[in-house]
């Protein structure tokens, strides 16, 4: 006996998913729109009556919103960059050179990120404040590369053994020096697996707390997901507003993320090693 | 002469030369931010060294160690974050795998499926923290609302009372991380061949009969693999119960990762902190070592 057709159930299971996904995005975007007097109204409404964008412009006033946002940017992109290019490099010796203990390597690579950041936070705090760089792009951009190096090397190794070892020697019979060919021939091949270990890279900096909120805590450093928790005062929880900046930096990570859903997908189930 | 041979070994070097050369900067990171770290972490929790005075460290043994097993905080945080481990991290598989199941099935449309899973993921935690704190707002809180609807006498006062805080904590990253489970697990289901569930199907076995010897058995490497990741992360659980309670009220939320960050960050207490550290990193690498042994041994 069906109780349903097959159609009807699939449209249930999809709702159930997309609600989870979005309920809470959702629930912020109207909540954005709402005014004081609204928010506080009983019963609550879910609609808002009469929306309005000041909660907008008073997200970037109430606080630097937009420089948090570019610390954010300077940061991830920062790491991002740093980590591809160590990872390539190791993750070409690990795939292609004929190394003893290729295995180790890449192991103890990867289990560094076994490692809990927050025990090694104190002495990283420490390293920096000597250095002088607590408060500088590099006192996260170090750490963040690190965070990212396993990743990055696991997806771009699969990557560089899937392209044909022919290619390289054949450009090496050309006259191609093996640091020629690996820039341009197989790291060209291998574009897809960079730019997949890219976004991955650039989500996990960009979301990063811990750090973020130990190492660069002056107003004018700190990144957004620290920043957008200094909404609240003492007794006072502006929603409205702290959702307004919730939805505006939520936005370049969901289009990012929208843009390049088939590649994030593949790089997670390949070395995604973030929860 | 001479300096021409050095020159061609420079641009093509031998492999060995090329292979330290490749892995010199990642070993250089890592000897940077892990390994010296965790040397200066083991060296510093047997000092009393605090940023804070002008006194500077001072040699106290194993002093720091027998004040970290009699602290009532570090017991207190370590039971927090063991329960936010053994709730969340089952809790996500379950859900996770409930949302995978629901995902796996033939739709028209995939994006809006993958991109519903894909946005709890990349969502920082601050964010989720964010999010449900004005979920379980007392007063405005979308979920009292729903509760009251359903006929909830009185509101529950979630975020200030011990119990339901935590629940409401453990909500969040449930919520939160479930969806990384999903991903891992979705790509699992879609390993398994259809034709399994086909030669079922022809010999009578019911949906939950394939459900456990099918789906369950087939998909055990990406659980494995969800719930290790999941577990070390959770061991580390900092973000959302940080910006959804600070750890109150009390301290009946404070996990090892925010005692140890209030202890260095802003009491720059550095030598009790770096003990607590150690023996969180003792606890989790155990933790870690014995479910890697469990699981390598049922897998």
């Amino acid at each position: 006996m069906k109780l349903m057709d097959p159609r009807g159930l699939r449209f249930i299971a999809a709702a159930i998913v997309v609600l989870n996904g979005f309920f809470p995005a959702l629930w912020i975007l109207l909540t954005s729109l709402k005014t004081e007097a609204e928010l506080v109204a009983k019963p609550i409404s879910y609609l808002p009556h009469n929306p309005t964008l000041q909660n907008y412009v008073q997200a970037f006033t109430d606080q630097p919103l937009l420089r948090y946002l570019g610390n954010s940017a300077m940061v991830a992109v920062g790491s991002t960059v740093l980590s591809l290019f160590v990872a390539a490099l190791a993750a070409y010796a690990i795939a292609r050179l004929n190394l003893k203990r290729r295995q180790l390597i890449l192991t103890c690579i990867v289990a560094s990120s076994m490692f809990p950041l927050v025990t090694l936070l104190v002495p990283i705090f420490e390293t920096m404040r000597t250095l002088g760089l607590l408060n500088t792009y590099t006192a996260l951009i170090i750490p963040y590369t690190v965070l990212n190096l396993p990743v990055c090397t696991l997806v771009l190794v699969s990557f560089f053994h899937s392209i044909p070892k022919d290619l390289e020697n054949a450009a090496m019979i050309d006259g191609c020096t093996r640091l020629g060919a690996l820039w341009r021939v197989v790291l060209p091949l291998a574009a897809p697996g960079v730019f997949t270990a890219g976004i991955l890279a650039f989500v996990n900096a960009w979301d990063e707390f811990l750090l973020a909120l130990s190492l660069n805590s002056s107003a004018s450093m700190r990144t957004v997901p620290v920043g957008i928790t200094l909404y609240q005062g003492e007794f006072s929880f502006p929603w409205p507003i702290i959702s307004a900046a919730l939805i505006v930096a939520i936005v370049p990570i969901a289009v990012l993320i929208a843009l390049f859903q088939e590649r994030v997908v593949g790089g997670l189930t390949q070395g995604g090693l973030k929860g | 002469m001479a300096q021409h041979a050095w020159f061609d070994r420079w641009r093509d070097p031998s492999e060995k030369t090329l292979g330290v050369l490749l892995l010199a900067p990642a070993f250089l990171l890592l000897a940077l931010i892990v390994v010296y770290p965790i040397g200066k972490l083991i060296f510093n929790s047997f000092f009393d060294l605090r940023l804070s005075g002008g006194t500077g460290a001072k040699f106290v043994g194993l002093e720091n160690y027998a004040l970290v097993l009699a602290d009532v905080d570090f017991w207190n945080a370590t039971k927090n974050t063991v329960l936010i481990t053994l709730i969340t991290v089952p809790g996500a598989l379950v859900v996770g795998l409930g949302l995978a199941m629901l995902a796996n099935l033939p739709f028209k449309r995939q994006w809006p499926v993958r991109l519903a899973l894909l946005l709890p993921w990349a969502l920082p935690l601050s964010f989720a923290g964010l999010i449900f704190a004005w979920f379980f707002h007392t007063e405005y809180g979308v979920v009292n609302d729903v509760l009251r609807r359903l006929g909830a006498p009185e509101p529950t006062m979630w975020l200030l009372r011990p119990n339901w805080a935590f629940a409401a904590i453990c909500g969040a990253i449930i919520w939160k991380t479930s969806s990384f489970m999903a991903l891992i697990l979705l790509a699992g289901l879609q390993m398994i061949p259809k034709s399994l569930y086909e030669a079922a199907e022809v010999d009578g076995a019911s949906r939950w009969q394939q459900f456990v010897a099918i789906t369950v058995p087939m998909l055990m490497p990406s659980i494995i693999v969800a719930l290790i990741f999941r577990t070390i992360t959770a061991l580390q659980t900092f973000d959302i119960p940080y910006t959804m309670t600070k750890g109150g009220p009390g301290n009946s939320t404070e996990t090892l990762a925010m005692l140890i960050h209030k202890t260095t960050i802003d009491y720059l207490d550095v030598g009790y902190g770096s003990t607590l550290a150690v023996c969180m990193f003792v606890m989790s690498m155990a933790i870690t070592a014995v479910y890697l042994r469990r699981v390598g041994q049922s897998a």
